[in-house]
């Protein structure tokens, strides 16, 4: 599941986007059942927004100011209100989630990424809620997103997927494969630029052989770094 | 993609907020700055005369010709916002009684307008080079030169004759003169003369006539205007 | 697969983002005519006819709401004249009775004559209706975009293709 496609590893917007949209399919491959209804909400009021944008463009444009202007003053009042109700929507209720979704055995799962201004970590928070009516668990991570993108800006799904089959139990018991105990954390921030050449040559060899083969080459490489 | 053409959008947009704000407080510094503007005018010679006011009036009307006395000091008006000050005279007069559909109808026409521009907005008035030259050079090295608000006419010719659109207007009762102004800043609000003082604004003190009657009409004069 | 669903959610909301922002943007314009009460509250300057006080590309502010009183002798206002395109900003300089059907003359501060001739065929005089609104605040040079843009109509398919390429291919 690795991506062919190249983000620039600058852009952070575009290191979150691309590891949010691997975590529907990550779940999703794993037989969880994703459940829309936040995005789908968003959705509506959004289009509903720019419908009546569209409609008083309309009338506007064929009828004229003068004649329509206390339905423009109405669609106005309502363009804002469901602005307003768009932005609570995101900020109050999403909050950042990503992923809703029911696990095989019926456990809900719901994953909320957020980063800061100019710090490359990743912040997880899932909230696992078991069917049987226990309260819900929460765990949150924070991982730097180079241990899943590679100078280049490739994204390698291996080490993405092993992140949350290792923090959450409910993913491991879906993808034991991808639970690693102790998965060592690179720090390629602190590394000297001798090292960073060296992962840097390395990779270029190897993410032109092929995606899937680059992690387990790579892991190597990086223990001895 | 992203290292440069969002940060040339985010240094514009940064440039556009800050321009934004400069603008701003510089509109908003206007409201600082004292107005305390005071006129004097009266008329000093009045006539009414039947004939073709404008070059393209099809047919003969009655028309006034107002001359006046103006002094005038503006000189408070003039701040480093300000671009040109459009200084305007006007003369008023209810409709005749049973001309008008309601008594307080008024009538209303500028006979007299001038532009004064700050030094900082010279070389934008439309004006020969010659008396350009001599602009620039009364205000040489200011950035603003408030004797240009201080006005002093005399017997001065109207530069619009009034008419009406009934094209009666002689024996004309209760005219009156007003003086008026129209500050054009450099960024922020226009502002007119007030008719009541507002903060640091003063209105203007007098600024009108005392009311006077056209005459009837003169016909000879009229023969010689046109 | 169920991420075959996923991907038109996604580009909804991608189209969404870019939607809008230009739904808003009219939004806000249409805002703005609803509270001055005028089809057209901002306005760039076209001519020169009112030099030194505005000039081409000058951001005019307008208000059309009379609440404290009727449009006067000294204001400048813009209006459009019946059968041509363009409106028109020019100082009010007559003014005959009161009301909706007061007659109004104008005259651009740098044009010896006064505007009868602008008017449409046999008008003399304008009336209030006539009036889009008047001048209140003003921002010089802002608008002469507009103007560059008018003037040069690839500028305009060119800014409108990269502002779109921008959003589509860059979410937030």
């Amino acid at each position: 599941m690795a991506s062919q496609e190249r983000i620039a590893v600058h852009n952070l917007a575009d290191l979150k986007n691309t590891s949010d949209d691997a975590i529907p399919n990550y779940l999703n491959s794993l037989k969880f059942k994703q459940d829309h209804r936040l995005i789908d909400t968003r959705l509506a009021l959004g289009y509903s927004a720019f419908a009546v944008a569209a409609a008083c463009f309309a009338w506007d444009y064929k009828l004229g100011f003068d004649a329509t202007k206390y339905y423009t003053a109405a669609a106005v009042a309502l363009y804002a209100l469901l602005n307003g109700v768009l932005t609570f929507w995101i900020s109050f209720v999403e909050k950042g989630v990503v992923y809703q979704g029911v696990a095989p055995d019926g456990t809900k799962i719901s994953i909320a990424t957020s980063t800061k201004k100019n710090v490359p970590i990743y912040n997880v928070k899932i909230t696992v809620t078991p069917k049987n009516g226990s309260p819900p668990e929460t765990i949150e991570l924070a991982r730097s997103f180079t241990e899943w993108f590679d100078v280049q800006g490739h994204f390698i799904a291996r080490p993405f997927q092993s992140v949350f089959a290792t923090a959450v139990p409910l993913i491991a018991k879906a993808d034991p494969k991808r639970a690693q105990s102790s998965a060592p954390v690179p720090d390629f921030l602190n590394a000297d630029a001798d090292v960073l050449d060296a992962i840097a040559a390395s990779q270029s060899t190897t993410t032109s052989t092929g995606a899937e083969a680059t992690p387990a080459g790579k892991k190597s490489k990086r223990r001895k770094a | 993609m992203y290292n440069s053409l969002t940060r040339i959008q985010n240094v514009f947009g940064f440039f556009t907020t800050v321009a934004f704000v400069v603008a701003a407080l510089i509109a908003a510094s206007d409201f600082t700055a004292p107005r305390t503007p005071s006129a004097t005018i009266k008329p000093t010679n009045v006539q009414v005369v039947k004939g073709r006011p404008h070059y393209y009036s099809t047919k003969k009307e009655e028309y006034a010709i107002i001359k006046f006395s103006l002094n005038a000091d503006f000189s408070s008006l003039f701040t480093w916002n300000t671009k040109q000050l459009f200084v305007y005279v006007t003369a008023e007069w209810p409709a005749a009684p049973g001309a008008g559909n309601s008594a307080n109808q008024t009538n209303k026409a500028v006979i007299w307008d001038s532009i004064i521009t700050s030094p900082s907005a010279d070389h934008l008035s439309n004006l020969g080079p010659a008396s350009l030259k001599k602009l620039r050079k009364s205000a040489a090295g200011k950035t603003i030169d408030p004797s240009r608000g201080k006005l002093s006419l005399k017997n001065q010719k109207p530069k619009y004759q009034i008419t009406h659109p009934s094209g009666k207007i002689a024996s004309t009762d209760d005219v009156t003169l007003r003086v008026h102004y129209n500050v054009q800043p450099w960024v922020g609000v226009l502002t007119w003369n007030q008719d009541s003082d507002l903060g640091l604004w003063k209105k203007m003190a007098d600024g009108v006539s005392a009311a006077f009657a056209l005459p009837a009409l003169k016909k000879k004069e009229g023969e010689k205007a046109r | 697969m169920l991420s075959g669903l996923q991907n038109p959610r996604q580009a909804a909301a991608q189209l969404l983002n870019f939607g809008l922002i230009l739904s808003t943007a009219f939004m806000m314009w249409k805002g703005l005519s609803v509270f001055a009460d005028s089809p057209s509250p901002i306005v760039v300057v076209l001519s020169g006819s009112m030099e030194p006080a505005f000039q081409r590309g000058d951001l005019l502010f307008l208000w059309n709401r009379n609440i404290l009183s009727e449009t006067d002798v000294g204001e400048v206002v813009v209006y459009n004249v019946r059968d041509k395109e363009i409106p028109i900003v020019h100082r009010v300089v007559r003014k005959f009775g009161t009301g909706a059907h007061a007659r109004l003359l104008t005259k651009g501060d740098n044009n010896a004559a006064d505007d009868t001739e602008l008017y449409a065929r046999g008008q003399d005089y304008l009336e209030r209706k006539d009036i889009i609104g008047s001048v209140f605040a003003y921002i010089p040079f802002v608008g002469y975009v507009t103007i560059m843009l008018s003037e040069h109509p690839w500028l305009k398919t060119v800014m409108l293709g990269i502002m779109g390429l921008l959003v589509v291919l860059q979410r937030e």
